[in-house]
């Protein structure tokens, strides 16, 4: 018997063209985006970098060796979704964010779902969102190495100018992956050789920019557009985010309606959200429309066409889309317009309440001109240099029924919560000076352990004490007066309320005594 | 220079530098020729000589048995060894006659009488055509002389000759122009005769220039045929692409080339309707290219139909040295059918042997990941199918899903999408399995 040849069906013949192809040409793609934040950013953005990917690498290599699975690590997708992580962090994040991002990402979002070509979402933005809710501080934070800089979409958000060809650049401050021109010649390439099509970065581009010029407030002026899309990652979001093969419609007629709603929720979310990052919630809740995507984006082969035009069967479909995206959008934006308002009725109803605890002889509050100037002076600047990162939100005068002087409260944030959280206090004081006690009004520590802060042993602490400062005793049974004994197991939430009162203190000396 | 062109496609190596220019040369068998019964599509036909007949070349040995189905023809004159099944290209058992070669190729009784076409009426053109036992030489198989026959011959306005070749390695077509261009011509003007309101339309891949420039002089003053160059691109070839660029027509699914006012025929084939008309002679040899970096001398070759194809190996100087080759297969690498061996005969649509050092389904394979849903076989699909979509259907078994939904059986089998795949997902595998196991449902 002579030998037998390979059998198999047809086609005898395959492109080149790899998995690990398909990554390697994302990654670069990336590389100018990546190789700038270094330029701009320095050896922290590519420590950023280093250890984003390199968690990702690992975490899909440890997954894959102890469900004794192929390791599936060479075929790149997880260098792909490290980088893209690392590309939507500020630089100047402590380096465990990266890891726990890249972590989330590749274990959850990834593994979990059985691996690449399964996952529902894009893990990048998964991993990036759970930064957000997790970390909200540090990822809200672009100061780099001390150097503090506003972004951008901070400054769009406060009414004040945005030098556009430094956003259009990548100078103007942000994530390290944030120069548009870097990231478009990466577009330009992928759809160059054809690795995404034109169908989802251009829609979600127009029909953000439709949004904004519709229910932006400034109508279609070019600048305030152009502003809006040079800003908070709409541009990476659109080009390398939403084009993530795996969590996108597969067909030309989907990828366009997929577009559409990532565009306009990401608008609705942009102007009508409380938060700066529109993109990442947009693409992440699209995502989870594809299958429907997918399911009504069916295209009818060439053959059969001209029947079906006549029914108007695709351009139905497409309607449909359209309009429970606009209704979805609009119900969500109310939804979002009476909650903001609720929620700032309840922040101020709350403050007004925390006032009137610390200074319990005032029947109102006044504002005194001087110190709202003091205050403005300090431009939402930290305070000082010795009390962290603390800022002075409000001083207010308490007037008792006579109209006398009862006593004076100050509100004061401190950013050095755990994990970076905000904490926010009113600090009460008598004319003479004497803390009548702190009251929280915001502070989401750790159960049982930072949240024990706002309880009475600690926080009583700093009743009746007439002092210049308090000093964080770490090792408990303080005689002193302005001695502090911390929370057992949460220096770092103790350490944090000091400091805004010191803060306070340190206000109240220079300005109001 | 920008071409009309189909929807989708792909770019394969072409592999055409193999052979391209090397011109046919007659081999002659010195085996056996075995004769398949089940050529052409349609139903086999039914013998009509027995064991130890002798028979002549030319002769018709079995006939066609109803309106769609093709006599088959001796290419040798010797005696008939055997009825009986035999190992086919497809690898199964098929019926064949036998015939032992005595290497005289005696022909047959008026085989090689001239006559005039124009004096011919429409149903004798059709006659010849049948009795040449002529069937779609590119690679189906269809009989010719029932595509000649459409319910409304004057409503046909294109009549194609489809000289595109898209299918990697393959040259034989190439050769044929080059050398025959004004038989394929003389082929096409017969057919023209048929259709009183065509226009003859020969259609050649824009990387044959050697082959446009001979067709267009052999057209030059021959009236209403002309020559259409087309953009390089697989399956330019494909009944459904070539229509689509030449008549801006898409068929579908149980729809002939006709309803759309088209007949398409194969080169080879045209030039064989014109021998068989005015030289009476049926359809016994045909251009056979055998190429491929496993292959000691590619080459075209003029072989008798039923050759082996070890024999025609060794025509080509057998294996190339010092090289392992791991595939062989029947036809070009898009569509071919891949053999376990060479001990099957050339059939009057096998028109390539293509040998391959390595295999690249086994290469592929190692490769393999989930599918990454990057929508490429979507793109290249030529029918504007989902083959993405068909893919997660078959493999669930989802069929009704398959056909109804996605229009699986629309499937031409190009296999484009498989091609393309970055993920290396076995596309064609699965959908030629969820188009038999849904054609046995419905055959119950």
């Amino acid at each position: 018997m002579s030998r037998l040849y390979n059998v198999s069906s047809s086609p005898h013949a395959r492109n080149r063209l790899n998995t690990s192809g398909v990554m390697y040409n994302v990654i670069l793609a990336l590389l100018p985006a990546a190789v700038f934040g270094v330029y701009r950013y320095g050896f922290r953005a590519f420590l950023v970098i280093a250890v984003s990917v390199l968690s990702a690498v690992l975490t899909e290599f440890i997954f894959d060796f102890i469900t004794k699975k192929n390791n599936t690590v060479k075929d790149g997708s997880a260098v792909v979704t490290g980088l893209l992580l690392a590309l939507c962090l500020p630089a100047g994040v402590p380096v465990y964010v990266p890891f726990a991002g890249s972590l989330f990402a590749i274990l959850f979002v990834k593994c979990f779902f059985g691996g690449l070509g399964h996952n529902f979402m894009n893990p990048a933005l998964a991993g990036r969102c759970f930064l957000l809710l997790s970390f909200s501080g540090v990822m809200a934070d672009y100061s780099v190495d001390g150097i503090s800089s506003s972004t951008p979409l901070e400054v769009l958000a406060a009414g004040q100018p945005v030098d556009v060809m430094d956003a259009f650049l990548g100078f103007g401050g942000g994530v390290i992956g944030s120069s548009i021109v870097a990231l478009c010649l990466g577009g330009l390439y992928l759809w160059v050789i054809g690795a995404i099509t034109f169908e989802i970065p251009v829609t979600v581009l127009v029909s953000f920019s439709v949004f904004i010029g519709l229910f932006g407030g400034q109508g279609f002026d070019p600048m305030y557009i152009w502003l809006h899309l040079a800003t908070g990652g709409v541009v990476m979001g659109a080009v390398f985010m939403a084009t993530d093969p795996v969590t996108s419609p597969v067909t030309s007629l989907g990828q366009i309606l997929f577009g559409l709603l990532t565009g306009i929720l990401c608008g609705v979310f942009r102007i009508f959200g409380s938060t700066p990052d529109s993109v990442s919630y947009a693409i992440i809740i699209a995502n989870l429309a594809v299958p429907l995507i997918d399911e009504i984006s069916v295209p009818v082969p060439y053959g059969f066409r001209k029947q079906r035009e006549g029914k108007k069967g695709i351009p139905k479909s497409a309607l449909i889309l359209c309009a429970i995206t606009l209704i979805a959008g609009a119900a969500l934006s109310g939804v979002f317009g009476m909650t903001k308002e609720r929620i700032e009725e309840q922040q101020m109803a709350a403050s007004a309440a925390s006032y009137r605890e610390v200074c319990p002889g005032a029947a109102s509050f006044s504002y005194d001109e001087d110190l709202k100037a003091a205050i403005e002076a300090l431009g939402g600047e930290i305070y000082g240099t010795e009390f962290g990162k603390a800022y002075i939100n409000e001083a207010v005068v308490g007037v008792d029924e006579s109209g006398a002087e009862a006593g004076y409260v100050l509100s004061v944030t401190s950013a050095d919560g755990f994990g970076g959280n905000h904490i926010t206090l009113s600090v009460g004081l008598s004319v003479e000076g004497t803390i009548n006690g702190i009251s929280f009004t915001e502070l989401n520590e750790t159960a049982g352990m930072g949240m024990l802060c706002g309880e009475e042993p600690f926080k009583g602490q700093f009743a009746g004490v007439n002092t210049e400062k308090f000093i964080l005793n770490k090792a408990g049974g303080s005689t002193a007066e302005n001695e502090i004994d911390t929370v057992s197991g949460a220096s770092v939430s103790s350490g944090a309320v000091v400091n805004a009162v010191n803060a306070a203190l340190d206000f109240y000396a220079e300005y109001i005594r | 220079m920008l071409r009309k062109t189909f929807h989708g496609g792909v770019h394969p190596a072409d592999g055409k530098k193999f052979a391209r220019d090397i011109p046919f040369q007659t081999y002659l068998p010195k085996g056996d020729l075995i004769f398949a019964l089940n050529q052409h599509i349609g139903k086999p036909a039914k013998p009509v000589v027995q064991k130890g007949d002798t028979v002549l070349a030319g002769q018709i040995i079995a006939e066609a048995d109803g309106f769609v189905s093709a006599h088959v023809v001796s290419s040798c004159s010797g005696k008939v060894k055997a009825v009986e099944s035999r190992t086919t290209v497809a690898g199964t058992l098929s019926p064949c006659i036998v015939v032992e070669n005595d290497g005289n190729y005696t022909l047959a009784e008026g085989v090689g009488t001239q006559r005039e076409a124009s004096s011919l009426s429409n149903q004798e053109i059709v006659e010849f055509v049948k009795a040449a036992g002529i069937i779609g030489l590119g690679g189906a198989g269809f009989p010719t002389h029932v595509k000649l026959m459409p319910k409304n011959p004057e409503e046909i306005r294109y009549v194609i000759a489809n000289g595109a070749e898209c299918e990697p390695y393959i040259t034989c077509d190439d050769q044929l122009m080059r050398t025959a261009p004004e038989e394929i011509v003389a082929g096409l003007k017969i057919m023209l005769q048929l259709f009183p309101n065509a226009e003859g339309v020969i259609v050649i891949e824009e990387n044959k220039p050697e082959a446009i420039a001979a067709m267009e002089k052999a057209c030059a003053g021959q009236g209403k045929v002309r020559v259409q160059a087309v953009h390089t691109k697989y399956p330019q070839g494909g009944e459904r692409s070539i229509i689509s660029v030449v008549a801006g027509k898409h068929l579908k699914l149980g729809m002939l080339p006709a309803d759309v006012g088209c007949v398409v025929d194969n080169v080879a084939t045209i030039q064989a309707i014109y021998r068989a008309v005015c030289k009476s002679e049926p359809l016994m040899e045909r251009g056979f290219t055998v190429s491929g970096d496993g292959v000691k001398n590619p080459c075209n070759l003029m072989v008798k139909i039923g050759t082996g194809f070890a024999e025609v190996l060794e025509a080509a100087g057998g294996f190339a040295e010092g090289k392992e080759v791991q595939k062989l297969i029947c036809g070009g690498p898009m569509m071919g059918i891949a053999m376990a061996g060479l001990d099957v005969p050339i059939c009057k649509n096998n028109n390539a042997l293509t040998v391959l050092c390595e295999d690249p389904v086994a290469v592929a394979e190692k490769q393999q990941t989930a599918c990454l849903r990057c929508g490429r076989c979507n793109q290249v699909c030529p029918l504007g199918l989902t083959p993405q979509m068909m893919a997660v259907a078959a493999e669930r078994k989802n069929y009704e899903r398959y056909e109804k939904k996605l229009y699986g059986l629309e499937c031409i089998a190009c296999g484009s999408c498989t091609y393309i795949c970055p993920a290396k997902r076995p596309l064609m595998q699965l959908f030629k399995q969820a188009k038999a196991e849904i054609m046995a449902a419905k055959k119950k």
